[in-house]
């Protein structure tokens, strides 16, 4: 894997633009965003609706790729990533929530948090003991054994946390983390977002609608039409 | 690997949510393992008729057949006399022959008439037998081409002779034959060399090599015939059935896969999310593209040995049981017989792996090309 710069900025983003379509239906959703991102910061990015909240994280998250512009995370200009390298680093280094909990139906809450490190390779029984012990971290420890439709909203969006950072990744990214549980759970899991966060030392990128949520982080910048300004 | 196994047996046997999945999975899986069967029971009832069949041709049948390179008769001399000798193991007849007609009781035929060195009584075979009327002790006349002088005149040559036995049928005979000793032919057809000599191993199972033991110590003018080349056309057709009838029964398996490629692409468009997810947390497209072949090749794998064990287990019991039996006096046995080799067993579970592999690829490759983001916003 590509080698880590230690002192760099966690994300470095310079003129990123992505569109989607071509000919006339082409439109572009992001144009010359730039983003810098201090190692160990909490970043709330707010932002209309449709205005690319979801399609910047993707492209931070390596799911996607950006038209034009560079991002480096942690110093690595990720589009000089081969697709293999692209799939470690979101297997190692990037953990990823999404608004819908994400997780893997046909599997316990210990398997789906144990997943990216099967998928690492590591032996099943390392994995699943991790995971026994990051359930319990996320307060999950009495429902390892359950399958995903058999918990709440808030108990399954705590379980994607833990799988989101079972291998250990240097950065978050969470897309709406709270947006299907009512005010009260969503509190709740932000407040363990911010605590894990601050334990493991990770620098987080969080998508919100939640004003007050987005207060809560060390920065908030809002995505718009012309790019990125402070909210 | 472990990952993509522990993904491959949940889809498969878990499919929690998702129960119509499990259900066509379960139909994939019963059509592959009848496939499957239908073709090991083929192959074994043809197995069957055919060890039969060419059972009947090494015990009934010649092994081998000398012949002149040229001319109608074989050469003179010691030599047949030296090859009995060096090959007392084998018995060698020579023939020869004519067209010949007989009668009995009013009723009259053409037949052949073989003249045997090596016989000492009067044969017809069942044809012959079958349409004068005539059996074992029964007196027969016979009236050969050759003319002697009567004081009526040119008349044909004809003796009465007694018949010793009916023979059955020898493999592929179909005319009326009557068998004399050498004596009794040459007063019938005058003097005559042997126009071909006929050579069995007692032991069917040399009928192969009977050809390669005296090929070296025949004189220059004479050939020998193997086995195989005497059956060329009834071998050359029990293959081609062998190949026809497994190639249209194999075709069930096509069915049995093009089943397994349509609910490989539902089960794809079920776990759309699902691929999405595992993507974003690290697994690559090779993988991914891994793990559906793994699902595919799984059920095709699971179902043609469930089919293969199904298929040999029930031709050795239909055949061990005599469970279909056969009509009396019509056919050379008396039920039907399968015979499942492992030989077709491991074509049949080649074939089937071959089907589920190729099935699998295309919805494979699909899901290894749709785009992470597409697949996330599918919840």
């Amino acid at each position: 894997m590509s080698e880590v710069h230690p002192t760099s900025p966690a994300v470095q983003v310079d003129g990123v633009g992505k569109g989607y379509g071509s000919g006339d239906r082409r439109v572009e959703v992001l144009r010359g965003v730039n983003l810098e991102v201090r190692r160990g910061e909490m970043l709330a990015l707010v932002g209309p609706s449709g205005v690319g909240k979801s399609t910047f994280l993707h492209l931070l998250g390596l799911l996607d790729q950006q038209d034009s512009g560079r991002i480096q995370l942690f110093g690595q200009d990720i589009g000089l990533l081969t697709p293999r390298e692209r799939a470690r680093w979101r297997n190692l280094r990037i953990g990823f929530v999404f608004q819908f909990h994400g997780l893997l139906g046909e599997f316990t809450l210990q398997e789906n948090i144990a997943m990216p490190l099967l998928i690492a390779g590591s032996r099943r029984d390392d994995a699943m003991d991790r995971a026994r012990d990051l359930g319990a971290v996320v307060g999950l420890g009495h429902r390892l054994d359950h399958f995903p439709d058999q918990l709440s909203g808030g108990e399954q969006q705590r379980g994607a946390i833990a799988r989101a950072l079972v291998a250990g990744p240097a950065l978050l990214l969470a897309d709406e983390p709270t947006g299907n549980l009512d005010a009260a759970t969503a509190g709740a899991v932000f407040e363990m977002l911010q605590k894990l966060h601050l334990s493991r030392g990770l620098t987080s990128v969080i998508v919100t609608h939640n004003a007050s949520l987005a207060a809560r982080c060390d920065r908030t910048l809002r995505l718009n039409a012309v790019g990125l300004e402070a909210a | 690997m472990r990952a993509l196994l522990l993904l491959a047996g949940r889809y498969l046997v878990g499919l929690r949510r998702r129960t119509h999945v499990a259900a066509v999975s379960g139909v994939t899986f019963g059509a592959m393992a009848l496939g499957a069967a239908a073709l090991v029971l083929t192959l074994a009832l043809l197995e069957g008729f055919q060890t039969t069949i060419r059972r009947q041709l090494t015990e009934r049948g010649v092994h081998a057949e000398l012949r002149p390179r040229s001319g109608a008769s074989l050469p003179g001399g010691d030599w047949l006399q030296r090859l009995r000798q060096r090959h007392p193991e084998l018995e060698l007849r020579a023939l020869s022959g004519g067209a010949v007609w007989c009668t009995s009781d009013g009723e009259a035929a053409p037949a052949e008439l073989e003249v045997v060195d090596t016989l000492s009584r009067v044969e017809v075979n069942r044809i012959l037998a079958a349409s004068l009327g005539v059996g074992a002790g029964a007196p027969l006349t016979v009236a050969s081409p050759r003319l002697v002088l009567t004081p009526l005149g040119f008349a044909p040559v004809r003796r009465t002779l007694d018949v010793a036995a009916v023979t059955p049928l020898r493999p592929g005979e179909e005319r009326a034959v009557l068998r004399v000793p050498p004596e009794l032919g040459r007063a019938l057809l005058g003097l005559q060399g042997p126009r071909r000599v006929e050579v069995r191993s007692p032991d069917p199972a040399l009928a192969w090599d009977v050809a390669s033991r005296v090929q070296g110590e025949l004189p220059d003018d004479v050939e020998v015939v193997s086995f195989r080349e005497l059956n060329r056309p009834l071998l050359a057709a029990l293959a081609l059935e062998r190949v026809m009838i497994g190639f249209g029964v194999a075709l069930i398996m096509v069915v049995a896969a093009l089943n397994l490629l349509c609910n490989l692409a539902l089960l794809a468009a079920e776990k759309r999310l699902d691929s999405a997810l595992l993507q974003a947390m690290g697994l690559d497209s090779a993988r991914l593209r891994q793990l559906f072949l793994l699902l595919g090749v799984g059920v095709g794998a699971a179902g043609g040995l469930a089919g293969t064990l199904l298929g040999a287990v029930g031709a050795w019991v239909l055949d061990v049981t005599h469970a279909i039996p056969l009509p009396a006096g019509v056919f050379i046995v008396s039920h039907v017989p399968f015979r499942p080799t492992p030989g077709a067993a491991a074509v049949v579970l080649g074939i089937s792996m071959l089907a589920a592999l190729l099935a699998s690829l295309p919805p494979a490759l699909a899901v290894a090309r749709r785009s992470v983001v597409e697949g996330l916003r599918y919840e």
